[in-house]
């Protein structure tokens, strides 16, 4: 007769697309936030280039949101009854509910704080518009502008202003943009409102991999997680930005390095509570020790390989490089930008292949009789 | 044994794991029965502590558990617990997520993808169709006729016991056997009737 073991594994349940998922709301969190914080500092000093940083942030925010949450509906047999969330999301003990709700909140902040930042002509952190006009220099979002009546209007050939323009919806977009925006004072506020909401997602993060209270994963122990998930999504997050921002500017100005230099703080984290993890928790709970194997030897090329050296080690390495080599100027603008733009790539693999590895490696330890 | 709800708790199907012979005949009576795909085990005899001298196969399902685990997680409440203690899954409520699978420590879930001919997303009888959670109802239409659920009914050696915390308890106290739960399960299952399930 049948001797099937029913006690499904996790990965039997959930799929890549609750790994792919799982990481994109990860760095979507992380990004909006760090792009919030760039946005404060921006406020008091060097504007522009924590402006970028921001208008960033709040990208890869919006981008993590338009990707995972749709790889999560995917997976689902009926995602269309799904997305009806007021109706059907309605167990509030459930973190996926909660999720839902979090998402929510998070991708109508990111937005708005998107296009307030990014678009209108009185958007904040622009470049000095008056400085370019006497100076006649090329803007530092990109736009050569050529008189000041122009500058105060323009500065249309931005990247992203650019492919609004080209489409030609960048002066509808300015326009709505400057008559929604509040003062900074409260847009200020209100993105900090959204940041909790942000918060909430990167906990949600972590709290995606749950079996319930009766926690039959023990590779997914909070203790670790949570750190892990938390440290991950702010550091990938960020290099996100950080790499848009450059690959923007095309010459990474002094916020682009210390940004970059915070990324690798942050990424050095989250490598610390791998390794921590790897470490200690099979000695904190034994029945991990499955799993922890599986992520050293069946899952080693994307956990160790992709996620650890690829995306953690290597990036952190590099940023410190960059930085260095700008400052010593052993590196060219073009090479900078190049190089934080392979920190971004390299954190982003590597976070989606610590996802899955998460996912894949785990075990489900099933409630049964004593043999 | 009663089909019904008593004052000691609802009724609902345990192993006697010491008295299964592996013969599958639940496995059949649940299908034939409530004409089931193939692929849908909401009872199934699985292999446990696979590859050990321990190895023995076993009859599993969904115990309505009092501290249900699923019920817990799931984001839409299309599983509910019943005012009969039964657990139920609103297929017409289920979006297949599978966090009730994630959720559940004895993998009663199942997400059967045939097609079905006469599935209906609706009460009482689960989804059985369509990639969505399906699981063992107890039989409750077959209770409500006071019949027992087919599997233990047709059990040739009584290893699939049906009754009330009450009455399990002197079954297994009868048949001198032990209880199929450790502490940990058996809470979950029976709540408060643990303890008397569980001999203490």
């Amino acid at each position: 007769m049948a001797t099937e073991v029913t006690f499904d594994l996790p990965y039997s349940q959930w799929n890549w697309q609750i790994g792919v998922y799982i990481a994109m709301i990860g760095i979507a969190s992380g990004a909006y936030l760090m792009g919030y914080v760039a946005d404060l500092l921006g406020s008091r000093r060097d504007a522009h280039g924590h402006g970028q940083v921001a208008k960033y942030g709040y990208l890869v925010g919006l981008l993590g949101l338009v990707i995972g949450p749709p790889i999560l509906l995917s997976h689902l047999a009926t995602p269309f009854r799904a997305m009806l969330i007021p109706l059907t999301m309605t167990n509030f003990d459930s973190w996926m509910t909660i999720g839902a709700y979090l998402l929510g909140g998070l991708g109508l902040g990111a937005f708005l704080m998107f296009v307030w930042v990014a678009f209108g002509r009185n958007r904040p952190h622009a470049p000095d518009r008056a400085e370019r006009a006497d100076s006649g220099a090329v803007a530092a979002d990109g736009g050569t502008e050529r008189d000041a009546a122009r500058a105060a209007t323009t500065d249309r050939t931005d990247g992203l202003r650019g492919v609004a323009d080209r489409v030609g919806l960048l002066d509808l977009v300015d326009s709505l943009a400057d008559t929604t925006r509040p003062s900074e004072t409260v847009r200020l506020a209100l993105g900090g409102v959204f940041s909790i909401a942000a918060a909430g997602v990167l906990i949600y993060s972590a709290m995606a991999y749950g079996s319930g209270m009766t926690e039959r994963v023990a590779l997914w122990d909070k203790t670790f997680l949570l750190p892990v998930q938390i440290f991950s999504g702010l550091g990938v997050g960020l290099a996100g930005a950080v790499g848009l921002a450059a690959v923007a500017g095309r010459n990474p100005g002094r916020a682009v390095r210390q940004y970059s230099l915070v990324t690798a703080g942050l990424l050095a984290a989250t490598l610390a509570m791998v390794v921590a993890t790897i470490v200690l928790l099979p000695e904190q709970s034994p029945a991990a020790e499955a799993g922890i194997n599986n992520l050293l030897t069946t899952y080693a090329v994307p956990f160790v390989g992709l996620a650890v050296i690829g995306g953690l080690v290597v990036p952190i390495l590099l940023s410190v490089g960059a930085v260095v080599g700008q400052r010593r100027d052993a590196l060219s603008p073009t090479a900078a930008t190049a190089t934080y733009a392979t920190i971004a790539l390299l954190a982003v693999v590597g976070k989606i292949a610590l996802a899955l590895s998460y996912l894949l490696a785990a075990e489900f330890e099933p409630l049964i009789l004593p043999l | 044994m009663s089909t019904q709800e008593s004052n000691s708790g609802p009724a609902r199907v345990i192993p006697n794991w010491e008295s299964c012979i592996d013969c599958g005949a639940c496995e059949v009576a649940c299908q034939r029965t409530w004409d089931l795909p193939p692929e849908s085990d909401r009872i199934q005899v699985v292999a446990l502590g696979h590859g050990t001298e321990e190895e023995a196969n076993k009859p599993m399902q969904c115990y309505n558990c009092v501290e249900a685990p699923c019920v817990e997680v799931c984001p839409t409440d299309a599983l509910r617990i019943r005012d009969s203690g039964s657990v139920r899954v609103k297929a017409d409520m289920c979006i297949g997520c599978h966090y009730c699978g994630v959720g559940c420590p004895f993998g009663a879930p199942q997400y059967p993808d045939a097609e079905v001919p006469n599935a209906e997303e609706a009460e009482p009888m689960g989804s059985r169709s369509g990639g969505l959670m399906d699981k063992c109802t107890t039989c409750e239409p077959r209770q409500e006729e006071g019949l027992e659920p087919a599997c233990s009914s047709e059990c040739p050696t009584d290893a699939l016991l049906f009754g009330t915390p009450e009455q399990l308890s002197e079954k297994l106290d009868e048949d001198g056997v032990s209880t199929p739960f450790s502490d940990e399960a058996a809470e979950i299952v029976f709540g408060e009737d643990a303890d008397e399930i569980m001999g203490d």
